[in-house]
Parts: structure tokens; sequence; C-alpha cells
């Protein structure tokens, strides 16, 4: 279980409590977080569950794998500390994650 | 006592005209029936939104391998290779990776700038016209356009292909699809893959015809031909058809809600969101069929292996457990995205060039239409049964039959309707009648604008003669300076906001302070 602030494009705050063994994504969908789409259901195909990290996590996540480095590369206004939130798995040890949602997915 | 007993929900998809207004039915099949089953035609149907969500994404029970139209999957048809929206996991995977880094949100947001250029090409002759059809003199040309300069089909074919893709996705009124309409061979495509081979260019034609891949034998090559023509042909069909559907739903639902309509004119901000609520509302592709490859419960049945099943996509996006008040159109809902564009493994691949297109034509039209009434006698709906929309969508725009905008002459302003140079107003300009009220009562002046993206340019016209501007524009927030040489050298600085046909604001006077600014568009 982890407590993960979603900061949704206009600046509201969602502190939700996150399952472990879920993705970031999908903690997002289940709580109707606005500004992710997520099409593909978790596929790492649509790039569409961009989201930013906050600068004091980006060091403590997973790293990220050659697919989801490459369909980064399709998401709009990619920045450093892009990661597409259907790659994170929620654990114990991201208690605290803050994410930040871009201005549109597509 | 006697009870009033309603019949049991019978929901025949055949019937003409059904599809007309579907939702009724459909919201009885969510609640009396969520797993109906259709003896006469032989289907299953699921229409709420968790277990169409299921149907979607549980490919190992619902499989894609024998079509995704319920007649081709009860005709028990081969498939040819390529096919990818009617093939299963480990070929599906391979094929599709392919076209993954295509259709992504950036790759088609680049093109942003082209598809303006074609709306431009399409709606700027309307102008002034009086009765426009969103769908014949627009929604049918633009994605035509796109799809096919994505694909490298040379413009003067670009019409015959589309006329062959909408032969092969209709219908008769009432009558099941005929399996010899299916046309998934590319026939008609080898020309252009031929011709295209022999002369590489920077188009996805060429990126297929180079593409290597993993098949599923673990085999790394390129596509065959008939891959290839396969591919072409999803693509051509699936660019064209549905995006034309979506901007005839725009015409019709927007039609409906001028009050809202009026908002997003006024504040183009709006525009991503009520796509995405036009698309729920009113999906193209109202449903999608699976063949039921083992037995399986739903709602405490047992759909057997070898069934055909319907996920009524239309009815799922309207589902009250997901979406409050889901019957209710609202372009401000905050809610769970939709399920338009599937879920999963078989999510629409175009669904990034859909909301570019959807959203850059419905912000073209409002730029230069801001209001109109649908002509519904006229309109007809599109008699498919994987497609739902209409074949034409015709509007009352307002104008008085000619073409461009012109000014009215108000109040002693010479030159009003003119640019500098004697030619007449180019098309799509606007033009506001301001009323300035100064020190020394009201001054009327005419404004002539063009907007061109976040900025405009244009002429004032009134005592001073006539005079270049250019401005800012944000939302729905205009403004521009004006210097004037006399009476007296000063400086006026314009800000106001449109609402509809009304402008309200402020003019700063240089140094003489500030004058209330109204305006109506003329």
């Amino acid at each position: 279980m982890a407590k993960i602030t979603y900061v949704e494009s206009n600046g509201t705050e969602r502190v939700l409590d996150i399952a472990s063994g879920v993705s970031v994504m999908q903690g997002a969908i289940n709580h109707n977080v606005q500004g992710i789409i997520a099409e593909c259901g978790g596929g790492c195909s649509c790039a569409t569950c961009h989201v930013y990290i906050d600068e004091k996590w980006t060091e403590k996540l997973g790293k990220k794998s050659e697919l989801e480095g490459d369909m980064l590369d399709a998401v709009c206004d990619l920045q450093p500390n892009s990661r597409l939130s259907c790659q994170i798995e929620v654990t114990d040890a991201l208690d605290g994650l803050i994410v930040r949602m871009p201005a549109k997915q597509v | 006592m006697t009870t009033l007993t309603e019949a049991p929900v019978y929901w025949d998809p055949y019937k003409p005209d059904f599809w007309m207004n579907p939702y009724p039915v459909f919201r009885r099949l969510r609640e009396e029936a969520p797993l109906y089953r259709n003896e006469e035609h032989a289907f299953y149907a699921v229409s709420r939104f968790s277990d169409v969500e299921r149907g979607l994404t549980d490919t190992a029970t619902f499989s894609s391998s024998r079509g995704d139209v319920l007649e081709y999957i009860k005709a028990n048809m081969d498939i040819p290779s390529g096919m990818f929206i009617w093939e299963d996991p480990p070929l599906h995977t391979a094929h599709r990776s392919v076209l993954t880094r295509v259709f992504t949100p950036r790759r088609m947001n680049d093109l942003e700038e082209k598809i303006r250029a074609y709306c431009a090409r399409c709606l700027d002759p309307l102008v002034g016209a009086g009765r426009i059809d969103l769908v014949a003199d627009f929604g049918a040309e633009m994605p035509m356009r796109v799809i096919s300069a994505l694909l490298g089909i040379p413009e003067q074919d670009q019409e015959a292909v589309r006329e062959r893709v909408d032969a092969s996705l209709r219908t008769e009124a009432g009558k099941p699809m005929d399996v010899s309409q299916a046309s998934y061979k590319g026939a008609g495509f080898e020309e252009y893959v031929d011709w295209r081979a022999k002369n590489p260019s920077d188009d996805l034609m060429t990126e297929l015809l180079r593409a290597e891949f993993v098949d599923e034998t673990g085999t790394k090559r390129r596509l065959t031909r008939e891959e290839i023509l396969c591919f072409v042909n999803v693509l051509a069909g699936a660019g064209i058809e549905t995006t034309t559907r979506l901007i005839g739903w725009t015409g019709k639902v927007l039609g409906d809600h001028p009050e809202q309509r009026a908002e997003l004119a006024a504040n183009p901000g709006l525009i991503p969101n009520a796509i995405e609520e036009l698309l729920r509302y009113e999906p193209p592709g109202p449903s999608v069929a699976r063949y039921v490859a083992r037995d399986v419960e739903i709602h405490g049945q047992t759909v057997p292996a070898g069934s055909a099943m319907l996920m009524l996509v239309a009815s799922a996006n309207r589902d009250d457990r997901r979406y409050p008040d889901g019957e209710h159109f609202d372009i401000h809902r905050k809610g769970p995205p939709h399920i338009t564009f599937g879920r999963g493994i078989h999510a629409c691949l175009g669904s990034a060039l859909a909301r570019v297109e959807g959203r850059v034509a419905l912000d073209e039209i409002l730029k230069r239409f801001p209001t109109w009434t649908v002509d519904l006698d006229k309109a007809k709906l599109s008699s498919t049964s994987t497609v739902r929309g209409w074949d034409n969508m015709p509007v009352f725009t307002g104008g008085n039959g000619q073409q461009g905008a012109k000014a009215k002459v108000t109040g002693g302003t010479p030159q009003a309707g003119a640019d500098l140079d004697g030619a007449s107003a180019a098309v799509g300009t606007e033009t506001w009648e301001l009323t300035l009220q100064t020190p020394m009562g009201p001054q009327v002046m005419t404004a002539q604008i063009l907007r061109e993206g976040d900025a405009f340019k244009g002429t004032m016209s009134g005592e001073m003669g006539v005079e270049h501007i250019d401005g800012k524009i944000s939302g729905n927030a205009l403004s521009w300076t004006l210097s004037l040489k006399k009476p007296v050298s000063i400086k006026l600085s314009f800000d106001a906001k449109v609402a509809g046909n009304t402008m309200t604001g402020n003019v700063k006077l240089g140094m003489f302070g500030k004058a209330a600014l109204s305006g109506k568009r003329i």
C-alpha cells in the first residue's frame, strides 16, 4: 500500500491510498483522477498514461524497460522526468510518491 | 388485483430505424437483460460498461480471430494474414507492433497544421453560403485527405478509394452485412503498393514496405505484399469512415445543444473535453463483435464456446454505473474515460489521429460558423452494420448567400468593409461593430479581423479612416492596440471578451483614462 499524490494539470491534488501490485496508472483510473486516458489498458502501446515524476522520486523508481523508453518518444511534451504510469508498479517503497499529469495526453 | 407486466425486452438490430435512437432499448438491456440472447439471429450481447470492458480485454475468452463483425463470425470465414484487427496474440502482437510507433500522440499532433490546412480548404468556400453540409462538404473530405496523405495515395485517386471503402461497409436498410462485401483483400490498392515500392517516399506505405518485424514463428522478416494490402485497407477504412461520422455527430449534437456550442465558440480551450464527450455520447463505432472461444459465465448464465457476442460500446458509454447521468450530454463532464476506442490490445490504433482531427475540425467550424441549425428533415442516417452516423448533415448557418463576409456601413464610417487595398474581405473575416463610451460621447468603429491561431490581423474603420491592427487571442479574450494621429496622437489599447455574437470590454485611451467597450458581430 502506498499513499500517492496525483496532481492534476489544473493544480488539484488527489492524495490516494493505492494497493501494492497495481500500476500507478490503474490507481489513477480507479479513483477517477483527471488527465490519464490509458486506452491500451497498460500494454505500453498507446502512450496516453504519461506522467511527470516529482524530482525527489525520479531516482527511486525502477528503471524503465527498452519498450517504455521507446514509447516515451511518442508522448506530447516529453520531459526528463517523464514516465508511462502503466509501467510503474505500486509497492510500499513508493509511499509518498508525487506524480503530475501533463496538460494533455493527445 | 391485476399487475401490468411488460413484455421481456426484445432487440432486433436489423429493424429499420432502430439505430436512429437505440438508447432507450440499450437502457432496458442494461437493466433487464445484461446478458441478452437473440435466438432469431443467434447472438449474445452485453450492454453494461463492466461487461463490455471485460469482453474487450479478456482476449483468451473473447477472440478476434473469426472477425469482429457479427455476420462474419457466424459465417466462419477465412481471415487473411495482415488483417490484424481480426487476429489474436501472438500474430496480432507481431503485426500491430509494426504500426504502434506511427500513430502516436506526438506524431499525430505534428500533423495539426496540415489538418488545419485541409479544414480551411473545405470550409473557406462555404462561408456566407447560408446552408452547408457538414458531412458532404467537410466531414467526408478532410479525414480522407489526411489518411490518404499519410498513406501516400495520390490526390486524384483519393475520391475513388473513399467510394470503394464506403460501398464495402454499407448494408441495405434492415439487412445484415453480406460476407461478399468483405473487401479485406485490398483490391484496388495493389497498383499503389507496387508503384510506391518503385517510388519510395516519406509516407506510411513506404514505411510498411521497409518495416521489419518478428513474426509469430520468431522469424525476422518484412511484411508480405498481401499483409501490406490488408494493412492499407484497414487503415483507409478505419481512418475515413469513422472520423467522418464524428464530424457529422459534432454537427448534430452541438446543433441540439446550442448553449454548450456557444460556450465552445467563446472558449476554444473547452474543445478537447467536448470532443471526448461527443465520442462518449455518439460513438462512431457503436458495437464490436467477438467469437466466444471457450465457455464463460456471465450474470449467472453460461455462454457456450462457439457463440457470437456483441459488445455494445454505445450502451456501455451511457451506463449510469460509471457515468453519472450518462444520458445527458455535458461538455464539462469530468468523468472516467469513455470506451469508444475500445480497450486493451485492440484499442483503436488511430485514436490520437481521430482526436486531433476532431478537435481541429470543431475549432475551424466554430471560427467560421459559431451557430447553425440542423435541417433534420434532409439529414440521412447511414445504414451500415459497424459504423453509425450521418451520410449528410445539412445545416443553416445564417449567411446571406454571398461568398465572404462583408461589413455594413454604420453611422458615417467611410470605407468600412474593405481592406486598405480596396479588395473585398478574405473569407473567414469577422466583422464587429464596436461602441466606445468615451468622455466625448459614444464613438462607433468597425473592426474586421481574421484569426490565425492565437493572434489576429485586421483593420479598424471610423472617423480616423481605416487603420491596420493586429492583436492576440487567449481563449475568448482579444487584445490589440490602435494608434491614432488625429484629432490627437493617442494610443488606444483594447481588451475585450467574446461571447457568441457580443463583445464586452474596455479601451484605454492613452493617458485620458478608460472607456467601456461593447461590440456586436455583424
